[in-house]
């Protein structure tokens, strides 16, 4: 700046030289002829601008200001409460999801535990029929065991008593073949 | 007067008579000041007319830029003097506004700078002086002279702070205008000179326009931030008035 008011302290003879012959009153800012009227000018202006921003600017921008915050109070508000009732909503929701999962857990287990009986059931009622087949083929195969033995018998006496009639004249019974047998 | 010169810088702050008025001999003439000072409120009113025509919750530009002034001025006061600058508020407003538009509309060329003259400032600052005076001893009684007397100097130390925090008080109101019209009149007297030498330096002239954008562009700053700093100050000076224990 100091640079500037060199150039003007430079300039201002200069100018004065332009405007020789003529008046040169110094600055205008120093003509206290015009000070009247720049102060009543001032006070009037000013006044009137005064009261226009009191009673027509600030009450209206206030207002604006004031509904506008609390119209983002109000919608911060409202976002609040949606927020905290949608993850109410979650809440709930992952609560009936566990408990859903929680009852097909049981269902599950539930209907292996019947089915596991079941078998075990079929498994049982099918050993008690085999065991029962078993012995009866067992006393089927006993019987027929016997059987054959007895004809087998029969048979080797009749045998006997044919091939003892070729040879000799009394036959002996059945009764001493077998004792023999014996 | 230097009317014809091209290259008088002072001639943009001369006043002239448009109408001719007298009130009990006092001559009170609708001048060119008068003039730009109408215009000052005139460009704020429209301001304001055009950003509160549609008030909305979603601001348009002119509404906007009207609250972002207002918005601006009440964030300065609340910071510097708290909730009891409130009343105070639709002057420190009024008076942004006028001399910020007085700053920069006489940065127009060939208008006229109100702020410019030193009557216009001073009639400011004396204004806020005296109010601030009367408004701290209205508001603390005697217990506003505490404010030459800084708490926590020692006694002995009385002597000599006592005069230096009167003389810087009574000199308040004197720095405060010429701070304002002094920056207003070097700045466009020296815009005016190098307007002037792009005239005298013919085709050579390109070099003194360059400079000339880049002062403009630092007037520009220089009209806002001197509104901001007249405005700031009579905040600082109001928070003194009411706060004279700080």
């Amino acid at each position: 700046m100091k640079f500037f008011l060199k150039i003007f302290i430079f300039v201002l003879p200069l100018s004065e030289a332009y405007a020789e012959g003529q008046e040169t009153a110094g600055l205008p800012q120093m003509d206290i002829s015009t000070f009247p009227s720049q102060l009543f000018w001032l006070i009037i202006t000013f006044t009137a601008l005064y009261l226009f921003m009191w009673k027509f600017v600030i009450p209206r921008l206030s207002t604006t200001i004031e509904e506008r915050k609390d119209k983002i109070s109000n919608d911060i508000n409202d976002a609040e409460n949606l927020n905290s009732e949608a993850s109410k909503i979650l809440e709930n929701y992952n609560d009936k999801m566990n408990s859903a999962s929680l009852e097909s857990n049981e269902i599950v287990s539930s209907s292996k535990a019947t089915m596991n009986e079941y078998l075990d059931k079929l498994k049982k009622d099918n050993e008690i029929k085999i065991n029962a087949m078993i012995t009866e083929s067992e006393k089927k195969i006993h019987q027929q065991k016997q059987q054959s033995e007895q004809e087998i018998k029969k048979a080797t006496i009749d045998t006997i008593k044919s091939i003892v009639s070729k040879y000799v004249e009394t036959i002996p019974s059945d009764d001493e073949i077998s004792k023999k047998l014996n | 007067m230097a009317a014809d010169n091209p290259i008088d810088p002072i001639h943009q702050f001369e006043i002239s008579k448009i109408a001719e008025m007298q009130i009990a001999g006092i001559d009170i003439s609708f001048t060119n000041s008068s003039l730009f000072m109408v215009f000052a409120i005139a460009a704020t009113m429209t301001l304001f007319i055009l950003g509160l025509s549609k008030r909305s919750i979603v601001p348009n530009r002119m509404q906007m830029l009207s609250e972002l002034s207002y918005n601006f001025i009440a964030n300065m006061l609340r910071d510097q003097v708290g909730d009891q600058g409130r009343a105070y508020f639709p002057f420190i407003f009024s008076l942004f506004m006028f001399i910020f538009f007085c700053n920069f509309i006489g940065l127009i060329p060939y208008t006229f700078t109100v702020t410019s003259h030193l009557i216009v400032t001073f009639a400011f600052a004396g204004l806020i002086f005296l109010a601030v005076t009367i408004i701290g001893f209205m508001k603390n009684g005697l217990g506003y002279l505490r404010i030459f007397y800084p708490s926590g100097i020692p006694i002995f130390l009385a002597p000599l702070i006592v005069p230096i925090e009167i003389i810087s008080y009574l000199s308040k109101p004197i720095s405060l205008s010429v701070r304002l019209c002094a920056n207003m009149l070097a700045g466009h007297s020296i815009l005016k000179i190098f307007a002037g030498f792009i005239v005298m330096l013919g085709f050579l002239g390109f070099a003194p326009l360059i400079f000339l954008v880049v002062l403009y562009a630092l007037e520009t700053l220089i009209a806002a931030l001197q509104a901001y700093i007249f405005t700031i100050l009579t905040c600082i000076y109001l928070n003194d008035a009411l706060h004279p224990d700080h």
